[in-house]
């Protein structure tokens, strides 16, 4: 299977994914989590600024297609994408990645995947409660959910990459 | 013309994630501050339907208590019921009135997509414009107020729940007769505040708090809450009142939409008079 047919499935997986299950989760005390910004990291260390964020906005449009936020998580999806070639350049090993080898943590790395999908996370929730919340008196709540989020979402992230992505076995 | 030009082609990512973040943000902040935008809703073909197949699997799991609410809305539907009475006068066992005129349909439909966690929420329901709902209709459970339609597609409908921070029913208490508005503080989903009322009118813990009926949304007296609290608010001569609703808003299911026979006529003589909108 090619590159692209993997991901345009990865992305509906995903989308479906956020809307039918992990999106249902009502936790209370603000918490969210909200998976498909993994695609994005997931996304082949050789794409392209302009493509990343237009299939970040498919994605977040996906998701607001189920949970109805009119635009909300596209926009957020759009911030992740646009600071994802800048932050993975600034954790780039010293030569540079491999375009082979794909952003997960089987192939590059726990410490380096954790790393960069931290800051994504927490621009990426930030972002969105900011625009959710929408005033200054609210900065405690979006402070709140943003980091309880943030945690629940990365331990999805983990499992879901210790569950789905395993290194395929080499001859 | 070439220095612009190449003055895009040096910014173009940029500018794309202008265009884009324009698109979202446009659509997310004009739906907040109501005109609606068609596109991006689960009154959309496509998510409904999936979200009718996920109900179609997970209502039977709250089979049981959905039947236990149903059949107390059946006893006391039959206590209204002409037939369960038995008449002392006989000229009162009439029961072909022209007196009064049934003014309230009610539309059945089940909840298929709902959130309650967040600052506005929404819910979606499987009936949409071919069951004849139309938007600004109210919607009840079987316990009480839950929302007004928002958007409605042919099949599907969204409803704003009153669980949204600008939702604004207009509601009274039991007894007293005193009126306010109903909001929602954003904090639990089993509560929500009833504000504009006079702190020099004495309210009682566990008074009913029922629907007004402005707008013609609802019957007038359709419970809402009780009340739990009353604080007063600082520098100001009015209550604060916290209404426990009576809906559990995590468990929604069966549902109606209520149309209001004389809603026209309503509007169209409440129109006139700019103060009572």
């Amino acid at each position: 299977m090619n590159t692209i047919t993997k991901n345009i499935i990865r992305l509906i997986i995903f989308v479906l994914a956020q809307g039918l299950i992990f999106g249902q989760m009502e936790l209370g005390n603000g918490i969210h989590p909200m998976i498909y910004p993994l695609f994005i990291i997931m996304l082949p260390f050789d794409t392209r600024p302009i493509m990343l964020m237009f299939l970040a906005f498919l994605a977040g449009l996906g998701v607001d297609f189920f949970m109805n936020t009119f635009g909300l998580h596209a926009s957020a999806a759009v911030l992740t994408a646009y600071i994802r070639p800048e932050l993975y350049r600034l954790f780039s090993p010293r030569d540079g990645y491999d375009t082979f080898m794909q952003p997960t943590i089987n192939e590059i790395g726990f410490k380096w995947f954790i790393q960069v999908s931290t800051i994504m996370v927490l621009f990426h929730h930030l972002w969105f409660f900011i625009l959710e919340y929408f005033k200054w008196s609210a900065w405690d709540e979006i402070l709140k959910n943003t980091v309880f989020s943030a945690i629940l979402t990365l331990i999805i992230f983990i499992v879901l990459q210790i569950l789905f992505f395993k290194k395929p076995k080499t001859v | 013309m070439r220095k612009l030009i190449a003055f895009f082609r040096r910014f173009r990512v940029f500018v794309v994630f202008i265009v884009l973040q324009l698109i979202a943000l446009g659509s997310y902040f004009s739906v907040l501050s109501y005109p609606r935008s068609r596109f991006f809703n689960t009154s959309s073909a496509i998510t409904g339907t999936f979200f009718t197949w996920e109900n179609d699997i997970l209502k039977y799991i709250s089979l049981d208590e959905q039947n236990k609410s149903l059949q107390k809305e059946n006893v006391a539907l039959s206590k209204k019921n002409p037939a369960y009475f038995i008449s002392v006068d006989p000229k009162t066992a009439i029961i072909e009135d022209t007196i009064k005129k049934l003014a309230f349909e009610r539309i059945p439909a089940q909840v298929i997509n709902s959130s309650y966690s967040y600052k506005n929420n929404y819910f979606t329901i499987d009936a949409g414009s071919e069951k004849g709902i139309k938007r600004k209709m109210g919607v009840v459970s079987p316990s009480g107020v839950i929302g007004i339609v928002y958007d409605i597609s042919k099949h599907y409908s969204v409803v704003k729940s009153i669980l949204t921070s600008s939702i604004n029913i207009s509601a009274y208490i039991g007894k007293s007769n005193a009126h306010g508005l109903i909001k929602y503080q954003e904090i639990d989903p089993r509560r929500v505040s009833l504000t504009g009322i006079s702190n020099d009118i004495r309210i009682k813990r566990g008074a009913q708090v029922l629907a007004r009926g402005s707008g013609g949304y609802f019957p007038k007296g359709t419970l809402i809450g009780k009340v739990e609290k009353t604080e007063e608010i600082e520098g100001k001569p009015l209550w604060n009142i916290t209404v426990r609703l009576d809906q559990d808003m995590r468990k929604l299911s069966a549902v109606y939409v209520i149309k209001n026979i004389f809603h026209q006529e309503l509007n169209d003589i409440e129109k006139e008079y700019e103060q009572l909108k």
